[in-house]
């Protein structure tokens, strides 16, 4: 029940469901209609998936794809075999093998197999391309699509090579095509908000701040991109079954562009966004192609313009673009606009802690011990930043982390988190080598960390900031749990009336106090802070101070500080670790390292520190 | 009274006909945007001006045609909504865009409805039989405009061919096909198939190929069109090749008569060849004066035909316009005079058999070598 817990919310389902209501009631309406109205419509729902489909790639994980098109192509060429009669396949498809060429399925058969051959392609396609993030990816894609239709078109006797496949069966109706709409539709808001859709769009937000929660935003992304061709795959169905005809051409390049417009017209992070903007592009056209067969206009005769449609559809999206940037709906649902409507804040979380009776899923057991760091290089190059550095800190010890700018600090704290290699030397864990693992792997141990420059996942809200690093460390916990949890710590970070608001509009302090609070979520044994107090005020570096104090005595973790606040540093370590061109050059009690002339030299030359 | 307007722009307006019971409704679908416009574009032209001038001598047998044109923005789909809205509009013959699957989209509305449908230019003479006895074909089919080369070629005493095609259309590889069907058939030999992929710049692997094949081919023939087929005979004849080459009508446009020594002395296939005050040559000028420039393209002067071909339909079914008369007149034409030759659809099978000119690249310039009717009974089937 739990794990079910972790894709399922009723937010979520309420959520689609609000946005189904209008589609069911346009079917309805699209019944007793014309042929060409429910054409229409049939073709709006085959958009709608596909765009459906690409937001749950491309939305959360920030990746624009080019290859989901493909997809729908592979799809509709895979059903359509599977539905036409036999006598037709005889003549078109003459090199099937025997068994596709005798049988014929019906839609729901064609369609199960269909969407596993989908999910098999995508889950091998995938692993190339979920490694890869940004422009490279997108190009991987593009890939993706060109072989794709290259395949189609070279295994002419398979598929109809260059030629149309038609003869296929109209097997999609109305009430059909709405059903895979609903249910596309339920899917993917479902997908958005459960964990694994969570942790996809903590990658988007930040790649290096969600692998320091533990976060593989790899594996996030696999099953996005495999979930999303499944949905694209279902939009093949369709098309294949109520145009009942279509070639290699036509699911080509026009119909990816098309399908991007529509998602960026709508807002790329947003499901709401996908069905509006596939609205918004169909309605206009709908209306656009009936004006430019010409109109009256106060006695004016206005004539046939043809390209009317194509110009006036490229205006809007300029003038949508221009307007909204991020597209009609940003990343934004319909329940942060009905909310905003009726006066009331978007429902935050659930704001309660789970009763001692709940169960309460057991966080990964992780080997606890010193962290020691044993002759620990870092060379770029012939630079060698961190110079044979050997330091052992315990659970619940507090060490400053000093020198001057360019000593190595935050370069030593990124070898301990794992995203710079050592060079040489060895980092372990308690028993545990840890030096040589990837960032996510170290954070699972039990090493969390913030940065220097803050990096927050900006458009989550602030519960989801420190529930997505929560959800990676509890792996059984369900939803509820979670956000009980989060709420827990944000409560005690003092930050618990913003959970609502996306991370990126906090003010500076606050946004230091959340990434502190969502390093906390995965329940450390050591954390590792980079310049804490930087940009804060004596007001807020003191209210900083008391709680890193409270942490170290209530959690018993160990803290390693980096900071130049020489105030902070004095007052909250217990010892103090000095480098210095990457050489560790003190370790010792705050009172006696500021006292060593050779500290005093490193930080303020030879002259000065004599005469100080 | 309804007035319908028709323009190929804003300054060309023109109010063509009165909406009555004696009417002949076309239906005329074509991608006037996207990939298809470069056909689509000019066919729907070369019907405006024969509307024009049919309604304005009276119309046929006093029935004035209504055309009602859509732009399908090239798209399947777009094709087989508005389809079914002119199926609604009743309309009396529905044309489709000139190529394979949005002529099969549209032609099935058009199907079910009983409605002769006709696709502008679309020349795959598989069509007809993928969608059913009522959709027709207009442009010269694939295989008629190969049964002309091949006749051609068995005059000239060519004895073996080599073939260029490309998978990646219907008419880039099918056409030299059809050409070798026929002149197997006929006792020649196709000693080779060279493909490509359309597109392509680099033509090297393909040309020595073509190089090293010993006994030399006495023909190369190929269906490529722009950018393959200049890329191609530029570095065919830089190699030294100096076997002739039969083309098809996609490279009748005016880069081909630009490519210089390359080109020179090619054999191309085409729809018609304007000289001495034809049909072909009066209607260029009829749409100079008209639209203010030269054809675009051969295509006008098949939207020409098309209506023509209509006319002749319903003139044929007696005034009766019910879809079965239609059909049956429009299977009955035969040996039509027509703008770019003659037509004939009877015993065809709907897949009409139409002179074909052929044309050779002579200093920079087409040159009309002659017209070929091809023999019914050689042309292969789809």
């Amino acid at each position: 029940m739990q794990v079910i817990s972790r894709y399922f919310s009723r937010r979520a389902l309420l959520s689609a469901v609000v946005l189904a209501v209008p589609l069911l009631v346009l079917a309805a309406a699209t019944g007793g209609a014309a042929p060409a109205t429910k054409l229409v419509f049939m073709n709006f729902c085959f958009y709608l998936i596909a765009v459906l489909g690409l937001n749950a790639y491309s939305g959360n994980t920030g990746i624009l794809s080019f290859g989901h098109v493909g997809f729908v192509a592979l799809a509709a060429q895979i059903s359509a075999t599977l539905t036409m009669p036999p006598a037709l396949k005889a003549s078109s498809l003459p090199l099937l093998p025997e068994f596709l060429h005798n049988s014929q399925m019906g839609l729901f058969g064609a369609s199960a197999v269909t969407l596993v051959c989908i999910a098999l392609i995508a889950a091998v396609v995938a692993i190339p391309i979920c490694r890869l993030n940004g422009a490279t990816a997108t190009i991987a894609t593009l890939g993706f699509l060109i072989v794709v239709n290259s395949v189609i078109i070279g295994a002419q006797g398979i598929t109809r090579g260059s030629q149309a496949m038609f003869g296929i069966p109209a097997l999609v109706t109305v009430p059909i095509a709405a059903g895979f709409v609903v249910v596309a539709l339920v899917l993917c808001r479902l997908h958005k908000d459960s964990i694994p859709g969570l942790f996809a769009r903590c990658g988007r937000e930040n790649e290096a701040a969600a692998f320091a929660c533990g976060i593989d935003v790899r594996i996030a992304r696999y099953w996005a991109f495999v979930f999303s061709a499944i949905v694209c795959g279902a939009a093949g169905i369709v098309l294949a079954h109520s145009v009942t005809v279509f070639s290699a051409r036509s699911l080509f390049l026009e119909m990816m562009f098309a399908q991007i417009v529509m998602l960026v017209v709508g807002g790329i992070g947003s499901v709401t966004g996908a069905l509006v903007g596939t609205a918004t592009i169909t309605l206009l056209t709908e209306i656009l192609r009936r004006l430019e067969n010409g109109f009256h206009v106060f006695g004016l005769a206005v004539p046939q313009i043809f390209g009317l449609t194509t110009i006036g559809l490229s205006l809007a999206i300029l003038v949508v673009l221009y307007w909204r940037r991020e597209g009609l709906a940003g990343t934004r649902e319909i329940e942060d606009f009905l909310g905003r409507i009726s006066g009331r804040k978007a429902p935050a979380a659930p704001m309660r802690t789970p009763s001692p009776t709940e169960a309460v899923a057991v966080p990964v057991r992780r080997a606890t011990g010193a962290l020691t760091l044993v002759d620990v290089s870092k060379a770029y190059g012939g630079l060698l930043a961190v110079d044979k550095v050997s330091l052992t800190v315990n659970p619940g010890e507090v060490l400053g982390l000093i020198g001057p700018n360019g000593s190595g600090k935050t370069t030593l704290l990124g070898c301990i988190a794992g995203t710079h290699p050592v060079s040489s030397g060895t980092i372990r864990l308690g028993g545990e080598t840890i030096s040589g693992l990837p960032a996510f792997a170290v954070a699972r141990h039990g090493i969390a960390r913030t940065f220097q420059t803050i990096r927050l996942f900006s458009r989550l809200t602030v519960l989801q900031n420190v529930k997505a690093a929560m959800a990676q460390h509890r792996r059984s916990a369900g939803q509820r749990e979670l956000d009980g949890a989060s709420m827990d710590l944000l409560r005690e970070m003092g930050i618990e009336t913003l959970a609502g608001r996306a991370a990126g509009t906090l003010a500076y302090g606050q946004q230091r106090r959340l990434e502190v609070a969502r390093a906390l979520a995965s329940e450390p044994t050591f954390l590792l802070l980079d310049e804490p107090a930087a940009g804060m005020n004596e007001a807020e570096t003191a209210d900083l101070l008391a709680t890193l104090r409270r942490l170290v005595t209530e959690r018993g973790i160990g803290l390693i500080i980096v900071d130049h606040d020489m105030h902070l540093i004095v007052n909250l370590c217990e010892r103090i670790a000095v480098l210095n061109k990457g050489e560790l050059l003190k370790v010792g009690k705050p009172l006696d390292v500021t006292r060593d002339a050779a500290v005093r030299e490193a930080y303020l030359g030879r002259r000065s520190a004599a005469n100080v | 009274m309804r007035k319908y307007l028709l323009a190929a722009g804003f300054s060309a307006m023109l109010a063509v006909s009165a909406a009555h019971a004696d009417t002949v409704k076309i239906g005329l679908l074509g991608g006037q945007t996207g990939g298809l416009a470069s056909l689509d574009q000019p066919l729907l032209h070369g019907a405006e001006l024969a509307v024009e001038e049919i309604n304005a001598k009276g119309g046929v047998d006093g029935k004035q045609l209504e055309l009602i044109s859509r732009d399908t923005r090239s798209d399947t789909g777009e094709t087989a909504v508005m389809a079914n809205e002119m199926v609604g509009l009743q309309v009396n013959f529905l044309v489709t865009p000139c190529d394979g699957d949005t002529t099969i989209a549209a032609g099935q509305a058009g199907q079910a409805a009983g409605i002769v449908t006709i696709s502008g230019c679309a020349s795959p003479p598989i069509l007809a039989g993928n969608v059913g006895d009522y959709l027709f074909l207009n442009a010269t089919p694939d295989n008629i405009q190969a049964t002309a080369l091949a006749e051609f070629a068995e005059k000239q005493g060519y004895k073996t061919a080599l073939t260029l095609i490309s998978p990646d259309s219907p008419y880039t590889d099918k056409l030299p096909q059809y050409f070798a069907t026929v002149f197997e058939k006929d006792g020649g030999k196709v000693v080779s198939t060279v493909t490509y992929k359309m597109g392509q710049q680099d033509f090297s692997v393909e040309v020595s190929k073509i190089r090293d094949i010993s006994p030399k081919p006495d023909v190369i023939v190929t269906s490529a069109f722009e950018p393959d087929f200049p890329a191609f005979i530029k570095q065919l004849r830089a190699a030294g090749v100096d076997i002739p080459v039969l083309g098809a009508d996609a490279i009748d446009t005016a880069t081909t008569f630009a490519l210089g020594a390359a080109a020179e002395g090619v054999v191309f296939a085409t729809h018609g060849f304007p000289e001495n005050g034809n049909r072909l040559e009066q209607f260029d000028k009829r749409y100079q004066a008209k639209f203010g420039s030269a054809p675009e393209s051969i295509f006008a002067a098949l939207g020409y035909d098309l209506i023509e071909i209509i006319a002749a339909t319903v003139k044929g079914a007696g005034g009766s316009l019910d879809g079965t008369a239609l059909q049956a007149s429009l299977n009955n034409i035969e040996n039509l005079e027509i703008t770019t030759g003659s037509i004939t659809y009877k015993g065809m099978n709907r897949v009409p058999n139409r002179q074909v000119a052929l044309v050779r690249v002579v200093d920079g310039k087409p040159q009309h070598v002659e017209d070929i009717i091809p023999d019914a009974s050689k042309i292969p089937a789809p």
